[in-house]
């Protein structure tokens, strides 16, 4: 996916390469077209099968609404701790920067199920007293793994502060810049440009995430389509081939959300592009 | 204009400046020639305080600026810079460059510093690139928007380090032209630099450094024709090929 | 010798390390205090049912390990794929057929690997197990399970190794080509002497990452009701209503074995930095 791109941001706005992208997202859906077509006819089921989607529906529907819902509070809250770690980070006070390691290394080291899981079980309880609610287990368990994606966005941000050339920090010194205004007008400018394609990828893992707070019942979209296999197996007149419509329709949910971010970020980063930047490796 | 006096520096163990004690008049082109590590570009950045000197005075227009007290900003403001390496930002364009620093440090308006900037880069011949990001420049361009936009703080002095070091050979005359404009003009400057036929042309003086201290300094012909010392005479005889 | 800054300047040094151990510890103190305080903590159930925490972890590994190495083969064979340049197109309608084969061959790829990356993995491992289920519905449902995870698990790999395999090829690729078959290497032995020898190198730290990685997202198999680490500290948490404990083992085994091997392969990236290869790190298993 990269090498589109790439040839994009070289040339600003040249209408031939305009083309050659356009050519890749036709090639895309035809190619997924045809995928899905040959999908079907293998493993024998219909994606769209009336019956099932009069059935499901609603939940399919419902549980789309939740996880974005979900992304939304998630996504801008570990974007914005991520940001603030990453710049606590690179100080020179190992006093604001071991702590933040510490804290890194501890949420990257452990599965995110695994903060979801204790966190709904710790948070809730711990909480009771404040909040009441039966979402309350579902919205620490969020909470967390906004820490959990903020661990990851930290290094991002860490890595594209570091990228910024020392030398030009020491110019705008030498014009007499105070610390505040070399971070606003030198660094922060390229540093953000260039951790846009690194966090859209990491946006496109928390999307990818948010179906874990089904392990604790949360109904978002993984969590209703689990809820419907009951169904699946209960209830008269049900094909069990709909366990593969479902999973397909919502495989290409995540997909769409994915996609969708990760295309944002790119047209972001080119649209703000300045030759001479180079990338970031995280 | 600017007196270094009995300035040491040391970078842990190191003691790279060993009491150098030097004075330059306004208006004078000073050069400083030397080894690699020879402590050149630390005094230098011992002047405008990107380095704080461990012993000895600053002095800058008879204000003593290496204390406690003093705001590093104003320092830096009174005396402009050029680095080896450009140090542009490369995020703006080469008339952005210039004018940041007016605009956010001496708080001038958008359209004062802008106009300056347009004035500026046209002294220094690039008008016509105003609106260039540095990666679409050539080395020596870079350099002479970085003499700009030092220019555009309305420095007292300037200070180059290597400033034509970085630089593909074709390119260092133009920037040498611009310095060489500069110093006619009257700008109060020292350059470190290997560039001899400049500092024959524009320099009153010429210090020779080695070890962190000064070994000699003198006319240019008596630098290069006559060197006293021994050391001297080892080094301009590599650099005169 | 130093000087009046120098001593400054350590004596500030001293007084902020010890203020960031202060700090860490305190903060973590702080934590375990208000967990334990609120949930206790047993050390004879400790003693006692770390065993079943190692049955766990041991699943883990197992299934792990399994599908990493398959994952392996999968991923090297279609990141080579992915990363072979577009050849010159042979004339006539046996040039065609070539450049469509290798034309379907590297959409396929790139379908497969978006595929992959563009879904959650806890969506990849049902719809595994589904297909299982409708194919095989007389398998006993435990074997059915274990056999979904690890299809699944390794399709997963394979995904991210093939980027991984591909960007260390691709970063190598430029030019080298050329200049060894300049020297007389045909096109295989450049690939097996000037090629793959720096893309190994490049590779292995990414490589490690993922088999980190593939640890961790393991844990998702849960789902389909394989019982390796989380989903033992998940049941003893709630039925044996010790989840600090559980907590604190779950946690603790996984931090074992991920934190020690990251830090060893950011120092190894470090000193194997080879000045002027690039360093392309491909996105690893994050579920």
């Amino acid at each position: 996916m990269a090498t589109a791109e790439a040839s994009v941001a070289d040339v600003r706005g040249h209408p031939v390469v305009r083309r050659a992208s356009l050519i890749r997202v036709i090639e895309a859906v035809i190619g997924a077209s045809i995928f899905l077509v040959l999908l079907q006819i293998l493993l024998n089921f219909s994606l769209l099968d009336p019956e099932f989607w009069r059935r499901y529906g609603g939940s399919f529907e419902t549980g789309i609404g939740t996880t974005l819902r979900f992304v939304g509070i998630i996504l801008p809250l570990s974007a914005v701790l991520g940001f603030f770690l990453g710049w606590l980070r690179i100080s020179r006070f190992r006093t604001l920067s071991w702590p933040v390691a510490v804290y890194v290394d501890f949420f990257r080291g452990i599965p995110p199920i695994v903060i979801v899981i204790y966190a709904s079980i710790f948070g809730a309880a711990l909480l009771q007293v404040r909040f009441a609610g039966k979402d309350l287990a579902w919205n620490v368990a969020a909470l967390a793994l906004a820490f959990h994606s903020a661990a990851y966005q930290s290094e991002i941000f860490r890595a594209g502060f570091q990228s910024v050339p020392r030398g030009q920090i020491e110019a705008a010194q030498a014009l007499g810049m105070r610390p505040t205004q070399t971070m606003y007008n030198v660094v922060l400018p390229q540093a953000l440009r260039l951790s846009l394609p690194p966090l859209g990828n990491e946006f496109a893992v928390v999307i990818k995430d948010t179906s874990l707070l089904a392990a604790i019942g949360t109904l978002d979209l993984f969590g209703v389509s689990q809820d419907f296999i009951q169904a699946v197996f209960l209830q008269p007149g049900a094909s069990v081939y709909w366990l593969l419509t479902m999973w397909t329709a919502v495989a290409l949910v995540y997909f769409a959300m994915t996609t969708a971010v990760t295309q944002v970020l790119l047209f972001l980063e080119r649209k703000f592009h300045v030759r001479g930047l180079e990338g970031v490796s995280v | 204009m600017i007196r270094v006096e009995d300035v040491h520096k040391y970078f842990g163990t190191l003691h790279v400046l060993r009491g150098i004690t030097l004075d330059v008049s306004k208006g004078e082109a000073l050069v400083i020639i030397g080894p690699s590590g020879s402590g050149k570009s630390t005094l230098l950045r011992c002047i405008n305080l990107l380095v704080e000197p461990d012993a000895g005075r600053v002095f800058i227009d008879g204000v003593h600026v290496n204390r406690h007290d003093i705001n590093r900003e104003w320092v830096r403001q009174q005396v402009g810079m050029v680095f080896q390496s450009f140090n542009l930002f490369t995020h703006l364009t080469a008339l952005e460059n210039v004018m940041l620093g007016p605009i956010r440090v001496k708080g001038v308006s958008r359209e004062q510093a802008e106009d300056k900037a347009k004035q500026l880069l046209a002294r220094v011949g690039l008008a016509a690139k105003a609106n260039a990001y540095p990666a679409e420049l050539s080395g020596g361009q870079q350099q002479r928007v970085a003499i700009a936009r030092a220019l555009a703080m309305d420095p007292k002095a300037m200070l180059f380090d290597e400033p034509t070091s970085a630089l593909d050979p074709e390119y260092i005359r133009e920037v040498l032209d611009v310095m060489t404009a500069l110093a006619r003009e009257g700008m109060t400057m020292i350059v470190v630099t290997h560039e001899m036929g400049f500092a024959s042309n524009v320099a009153r003086r010429i210090v020779f450094m080695d070890g962190g201290v000064i070994l000699e300094e003198g006319h240019p012909q008596e630098i290069f024709e006559h060197p006293k010392q021994e050391r001297t005479r080892a080094f301009v005889s590599k650099i005169l090929r | 010798m130093g000087s009046l800054e120098d001593v400054r300047r350590q004596r500030t040094r001293t007084f902020d390390t010890i203020a960031a151990v202060v700090l860490t510890v305190g903060i973590i103190g702080l934590l375990l205090e208000v967990l334990v305080g609120r949930y206790g903590l047993s050390w004879t159930y400790i003693a006692s049912a770390w065993p079943i925490y190692l049955r766990g972890a041991w699943v883990t590994f197992y299934v792990t390990t399994v599908a990493y190495i398959v994952g392996m083969g999968i991923g090297f064979i279609i990141g080579w794929a992915r990363a072979a340049r577009v050849s010159v197109r042979k004339p006539g309608a046996q040039g065609a057929a070539v450049f469509g084969v290798k034309y379907t061959l590297r959409r396929m790829g790139d379908g497969y690997v978006a595929a992959i990356r563009g879904t959650p993995l806890f969506v990849q491992i049902v719809f595994v197990s589904s297909v299982l289920v409708i194919r095989f519905s007389s398998l006993d449902p435990n074997q059915l399970a274990l056999i979904a995870g690890l299809v699944a698990l390794t399709a997963n790999t394979g995904g991210y190794q093939s980027e991984i395999f591909r960007a260390g090829i691709q970063t190598v690729h430029t030019g080298q080509v050329e200049a060894a078959r300049a020297i007389g290497f045909s096109r295989w032995k450049a690939m097996r002497h000037v090629v793959l020898p720096q893309a190994l190198r490049l590779v292995i730290p990414p490589l490690t990452n993922e088999y980190i990685g593939l640890l961790k997202a393991s844990s998702l198999l849960l789902v389909i009701g394989i019982v390796e680490l989380t989903e033992i500290g998940r049941r003893e948490a709630f039925f044996q209503g010790k989840p600090f404990e559980s907590f604190a083992i779950v946690t603790g085994l996984y931090l074992l074995i991920t934190v020690p091997v990251s830090k060893i392969v950011e120092y190894i990236e470090r000193r194997l930095r080879v000045p002027g290869l690039g360093s392309q790190q491909a996105p690893t298993t994050r579920v």
